[in-house]
Formats: C-alpha cells, structure tokens, sequence
C-alpha cells in the first residue's frame, strides 16, 4: 500500500501540470461552448444558451459543406500520403548508391518549415506569376496558367497535394522503421518458392507492416483534421470557402469574428472526433503488448 | 476636524479643477480652428507646413505639473527591425523627449507586433493585468469599449479640443456617445498608377481614371493592349487589405454595409445590398469575371501581393499607403541586373492621385490610422492607474509635434495641429506624393465603430466578394446574402 501511494507522489507533479495545462483548457472549452458571447460583451458577461451554439452549428448549411470538405482533405492527404511514403520507402530499403543521399532529400518536406512551404507553393501555384503555369504555358500545354488556388473547383485539390508533399515523408520513415522487421529469410524462402516481387510484398512484406501501417495512418488522419497551417496561409479557406475545413473555420469564427462560443462548441465537436481516432490509435498500439500479455 | 478636512480637501480640488480646467481651455484655445479643414487641397498643406512652433512640454506642463511623480505603463506597435531607421530614431527621441519633460515620471513601456497586439490585450484584461494606456489600430477601442474596459477619454481631458482632430477620427473613438479615446495618427490611401503602362496602352499618362467606372474602363484597356492586369484587385477572404480597398469603391457608388457613409450614422441600417453597393459589386466583377483585367489571383492576394507585379511593370494601378512609394523605392533597391532598370523604371514612372468618384462625383476613402486608450483601473496590473501619468503621456503623444514626428513614415499626425509644423514641412519636402495623399483625409471615413464591425468588414465583405466574384453566386444574390448576415449579426445574433 505505501509503495503504491509512494508510485502516486512520484507521478503526481506529473499530473498536476496536466490538469493544468490540458485539463483546464478542456474544461473551459466545453463549458465556453454552452455560452453566448456577443461581440458587445465580455467573456466575464457571458449569457447560458445551453445548446444553442450546437445547434447553430449543425443545422447550417455551411459547416455541412466544410465537413464534407474535411473528410476530402483528410481522406485523400492520408491514401496519398501513405501510398507515397510506402512506395518511398520501399524503394529505399533495397541497398543502391546514393541510397542515404536521396533519403535525406526525401525528408526536406517534412522537415522544411510548414509556413515558408506554404509560401513557396503559393508562389509556384501564382494564377498570375507562378512557376507552375509558366512552365505549362513554356512547354505549350496550355495557353494560359492554370488558376489552381483561385477557383473553387480546384483549390482544395491543390492543397491536398501540398499536403501529400509536405507529409509523405513521415509516412516513409515510419515505414521505412516497420521494413526493418520483416525477416529477410521469409523473403528468400518466398523468392526460393518462386514468389514474385508482388507476390513476396503482399504476402510477406505488407503482413509485417499492418501494425505500423494502421499506427501511420491514424496519425496522419489526426494530423489532417487538425492540419491549419497550409490551407489558412495559401488560401484562408477560400475562394468562396471552397478550401474550408474544420480547423480554419474554427479558427476564423473564433478568432476572425469574436464568437468564442460558437467556435468553442465546434471545437468540441473536432475533440469528440479526435478522440475516436485517439481511442484506435491507443487500440492499435496497445494490441501487441495485449496479446503478449494474453500469451 | 475630520469634516473641515474634507471641506479644505474639497475646495483645493474644486480650485485645482478650476485652475486646470482653464488652463486647459487656455492651450486648447491656442490650437483650436488653427488649421481650416474646408480648404484642404495638396497646396493647403504645403502653404501651413512650418508656419507655427510648438512646445510639447510647456503645453503638457499645462495640464499636468512637469515636476509630477508618479508611473505610466503602455502598449503600443513601435518600430521593429523592418521598419526606416528614421521611425526607430524618432521613437527613441520621443522617450527622450518625455523623459526630459516629466523626468519624475517612470515608463513601462512594451512595443508589440501589430498582429500580435488584440490578442494579447484581449488576455491581458482578462487577467486584469493590462497596461494603463494603450493605442491600437483605428477600430481596435472599441471591442474593448463596449465590453466596459475602457476609460472614457476625451480631448479636453488631455488639453486638447475636438478641433484639434479628423471628425472621422473623433467618430472611431465614439462608441454610444461616449468618446474613449483620442487619435494618434491617421493617415488614408491613394491611387497608384504606371504612367509608362498608361502610356503604352494608349491612355493619358499623367491623368488618372476620374471615377470608379473610368478605372474599370481603363483595366479594360491595359488589359487588351498590353495583356497584364489593369487594375490591382485585393479580394482575399479572412483579409483587412480587402475591405480597406473595396469600401471606397462602394462609398463612392453610393453603398456601404451599414450607414457609415452619412453624416450621423446610427449603425443599424443595412445598405450592403442597396443599388450603390451593387454597382460597387458589379463593378469588381465586370474586372474580374467579365473583363479578365485584374489579376486572377485577387481571390488569395493581399496587397503585398500586388507589389512585386507593380515593381516588375506588370500592374498598371492600385490603391495602397502613402508610404507605397518607399517600399517600392526600397523593393527597386534591392534588385539587380535586368530587373533593376524595370524597377527604376516604375518608380521613375510612379505617380500618385486621388481616389476615383462614384458616378455622383462622391469620393470616400477609409479613414486608417491609431488611437489611445485608457484602461480602467481595476484591468490594470496591480489594479491601480496614475491617471496624471497616463495624461501626461497622451497629451506629449498627440501633442502636434510628436503626433507628426511619430507617424513619420507611414501616416499623418492625429492632432491636425502638426501640419503646421517643421516636421510636417520637411516630410512634405522628403516624402514623394505625400501631399497626395493627405489630401483625402477629408474624404475619410472610418468603418462602423460597433464591435461587430471586424466581422462584418474582415470576413462578410470579402465573402461577398469571392461569391460573386467565382460566380458562386450572382452579384445580386452575393449582395443579398452578406445583407443577411450582416442583419443577423446587427440584430445580436448571427449564424456560421
């Protein structure tokens, strides 16, 4: 019993700043989302609607357009992203010269500040000026630049595929890390069975990769969902908020039109999601340790 | 004994109050009707530049006692390491200067980015940990008025009188009748034009589109005969830039969101879909959709964006700052080779006029700048406020010679006193077109001073734009739908 309570006192200043700096946020933010804060009032002044701010939310037209959005954004940057990082990855486990060279040419994305790339592709994007559109018009595939970010059929696509650049690489260090673990005497076996290269992935390779797969692609979900920074510095959402997703228009009701409690209610609806995908990822990472604990 | 105490106390402050108040009246008087706001042309402000001396301590001294001991916080955006030297200079002169004025008086003085400042104000009060005084952008007040954290404040409380500033100016600070602070500085845009672009494309160069409709006349032209955009459309959502350079247009045909534009606007009618703002609409669409001569990244550019065409020859005109001409002056500088001789080219080729008209010769452009506040004492670190102090400096702050000094680069002195001044007369003689550019202030005019007026302004107006701008909407259905919002969010509602 005394080592118990003393195993408490060792991780309770631990705790303590937890709670302070997770729990109490949390806390405000729920409760935040049951209050109507009008422009012309105070936080301190702050009137109870009870649901109303939920209700607002999701009967309008519009967070069903960024939703739908959302789940484009997220779904799309996540397959891309992972297909690419798997390739990436798998191109990079065979020995070859210049093998370490181009690895660390493959992390500049991912590395690179999510800010100034945002910058750049905007810049080679430019409906105007852009490399992108000078460079089609150069080689006569167009007559005029393509409009990528100033058109609301397009806009969303083209920041997926920055995002797919900026984000590929983590999906290949992480799978890079899982390749290492496939035994490479079930591949030689394989290959002395006469299996082909497809055949030794699928049925040797990617069975070993499940687990660090299914972990990958539950972090870049939730870094998608949560991923502000590209499409709120090359776009703010727009045009006409066709490059909306929940994250920036969270952030452009709270912070743009001062209305904290609305945009705390949507924000608890983004924690509610990210919380089942939280719930898998825990699952997922815990099931090796569960049947090892079983057997 | 503790009654005829209170009684002497009570008539040391009655005579303390009446000897103050008429020494106020004294100084204001001095300033008060100096400058005649109705003969403002660029040939008025040079004739007064230089015409009158003032002395920023003996005129505060007036008001509070140069040998006062007491402490005064304050927040503000200061020079940082973009900005001329000359801004960092006459910041540092001031400090000097107030020091030397009040040297019993101790400052704690914080300069915080532009984008940073609201936000940290916003947390700071509500940790009660404020500074005494503060200045934020012209529309900043009065969120923080009608939350009650501000002190009222008035021109007369500092020595000065309503005479001594903009009425556009004095109408930001003005929140429900009540004034709640004081300007600092203003300054309004103009119209920049190529005149080699005008040039080539077979226009007047050195005469600019009269009315609002002549520059959609003129993008046209550029646009056919040269194949670059005419007009620098700024249209980004979620962007100040856009609102600062849409209003005038709307103004002028007539529009607005609310009824900013009148004489005594209550704030409550909603004109963002009258028939002035449409055409102000359809006008922006015609260049944009229908024309093509804008640029086609209107939609994501902000008015940065639209230098480096400028610079590069590739724009014809825009709206921007007084202070445009030193950046493209510096932007020139630092090019090189080919693109040097383009660059010196423009700037060569640079010139700066009036905003256009509506179709009934009404001209607007929206009234920018800075004002101060007061914070209320119980906000304030350590719940107290040196109200002496806090005059003190304000009255040195918008005294006409530091109220020009201090907006040296980018705007115009607050207290219209310092258009009289040497300094003004050497800005005059230093800063290209700067009597171009003041001489719209009297045809500024501030965005609503109510506290929706972010939202409506930074996120309604640019929506409105982009829908009809992507032909999401029709330029009628686009007006109509921001009318809505804008009535629900009036009405103290409003959805997403």
């Amino acid at each position: 019993m005394w080592n118990s309570r003393t195993d408490y006192l060792y991780v309770a200043p631990a705790i303590f700043v937890m709670l302070i700096v997770i729990g109490y946020p949390i806390y405000y933010t729920i409760e935040l989302s049951f209050f109507n804060t009008p422009a012309s009032l105070s936080l301190a002044d702050k009137t109870f609607n009870g649901l109303d701010n939920y209700v607002t939310i999701l009967t309008s037209p519009i967070f069903w357009k960024v939703t739908w959005q959302t789940v484009v954004w997220t779904t799309l940057s996540t397959f891309f992203a992972f297909v690419l990082g798997l390739g990436a990855a798998l191109a990079l486990n065979r020995e070859f010269a210049g093998r370490g060279f181009l690895r660390g040419l493959l992390l500049i994305p991912w590395v690179v500040s999510a800010v100034a790339a945002s910058y750049v592709w905007k810049w080679l994007y430019h409906s105007d000026f852009g490399v992108i559109g000078a460079l089609m018009v150069q080689f006569g595939l167009t007559d005029h630049p393509i409009n990528f970010i100033d058109n609301t059929t397009t806009s969303l696509y083209a920041l997926i595929v920055v995002n797919v650049w900026k984000e590929f690489s983590f999906a290949m260090i992480m799978l890079m890390a899982g390749l290492q673990t496939v035994p490479d005497s079930l591949l030689r076996a394989a290959q002395v069975d006469g299996a082909s290269a497809w055949q030794r992935f699928w049925h040797v390779t990617f069975p070993h990769l499940a687990g660090v797969s299914t972990v990958t692609v539950l972090l870049l979900a939730v870094q998608n969902f949560n991923s502000f920074i590209i499409p709120w510095v090359m776009t703010s959402g727009g045009p006409a908020g066709s490059s909306d997703i929940w994250i920036t228009h969270i952030y452009q009701i709270a912070f743009g039109r001062q209305r904290w409690g609305v945009g705390a209610a949507y924000a608890v609806i983004l924690f509610i999601v990210m919380m089942v995908l939280g719930y898998f990822y825990v699952r997922a990472l815990t099931k090796g340790d569960e049947s090892r604990a079983g057997a | 004994m503790q009654t005829r105490t209170g009684r002497r106390m009570l008539g040391l402050s009655v005579a303390a109050l009446t000897a103050a108040t008429m020494l106020t009246t004294a100084t204001s008087a001095a300033y008060a009707q100096s400058v005649d706001l109705s003969k403002w042309s660029p040939e008025y402000v040079k004739s007064i530049a230089g015409t009158k001396q003032f002395d920023a301590a003996k005129d505060c001294g007036a008001v509070v006692p140069n040998d006062y001991t007491g402490r005064v916080s304050y927040w503000y955006t200061g020079p940082f390491e973009a900005d001329p030297q000359i801004a960092h200079d006459m910041d540092k002169a001031f400090w000097d200067a107030f020091h030397a004025a009040y040297p019993n008086i101790t400052t704690d003085v914080q300069s915080i980015t532009y984008n940073e400042l609201l936000d940290k104000f916003r947390t700071a009060l509500l940790g009660n940990a404020a500074p005494m005084v503060i200045r934020l952008q012209i529309l900043g007040g009065v969120e923080f008025a009608a939350k009650g954290y501000l002190q009222p404040l008035k021109p007369e409380d500092v020595g000065y009188t309503a005479a001594d500033f903009w009425p556009g100016a004095l109408k930001s600070v003005t929140y429900e009748g009540t004034s709640y602070g004081l300007p600092t500085n203003n300054e309004t845009m103009a119209l920049i034009w190529n005149a080699k672009v005008f040039k080539d494309a077979g226009l007047d160069p050195e005469n600019p589109p009269k009315t609002w409709d002549d520059v959609v006349a003129y993008s046209k032209q550029i646009h056919e005969k040269l194949g670059i955009p005419g007009y620098g459309l700024v249209a980004k959502q979620n962007a100040g830039n856009t609102p600062f350079r849409f209003m005038p247009m709307m103004w002028a045909y007539g529009g607005g969101a609310l009824d900013e534009a009148s004489a005594d606007p209550s704030y409550k009618t909603v004109e963002i879909n009258n028939a002035g703002s449409k055409a102000a609409l359809q006008a922006a669409y015609q260049m944009y959709a229908v024309d093509k001569s804008a640029p086609t990244s209107a939609l994501t550019n902000t008015q940065g964006e639209n230098q480096a065409p400028f610079i590069a020859g590739k724009l014809g005109m825009m709206i921007a700052h007084p202070a445009e001409y030193a950046k493209m002056t510096d932007l020139a500088s630092k090019a090189t080779g080919a693109d040097k001789a383009v660059a010196d080219d423009v700037v060569a080729n640079m010139r700066y006029g009036l905003l256009p008209t509506g179709p009934d010769g009404k001209r607007a452009v929206v009234f920018g700048g800075s004002n101060i506040h007061v914070v209320k004492p119980e906000f304030v670190e350590g719940g107290k406020s040196d109200e002496q102090a806090v005059k003190a400096l304000i009255c040195f702050w918008d005294s006409p010679e530091w109220s020009t000094k201090l907006a040296w680069v980018g705007s115009n002195p607050g207290n219209i006193n310092g258009f009289m001044t040497d300094a003004m007369k050497q800005r005059l003689e230093t800063i290209k077109f700067l009597d171009v550019t003041t001489s719209m202030l009297p045809n500024g005019i501030p965005f609503p001073v109510i506290p929706e007026a972010p939202e409506i302004m930074n996120i309604i107006v640019p929506d409105m734009m982009q829908n009809a701008l992507t032909g999401a909407m029709t330029v009628d259905q686009a007006a109509d739908d921001a009318a809505k919002k804008v009535e629900a969010i009036v009405a103290g509602g409003g959805g997403i």
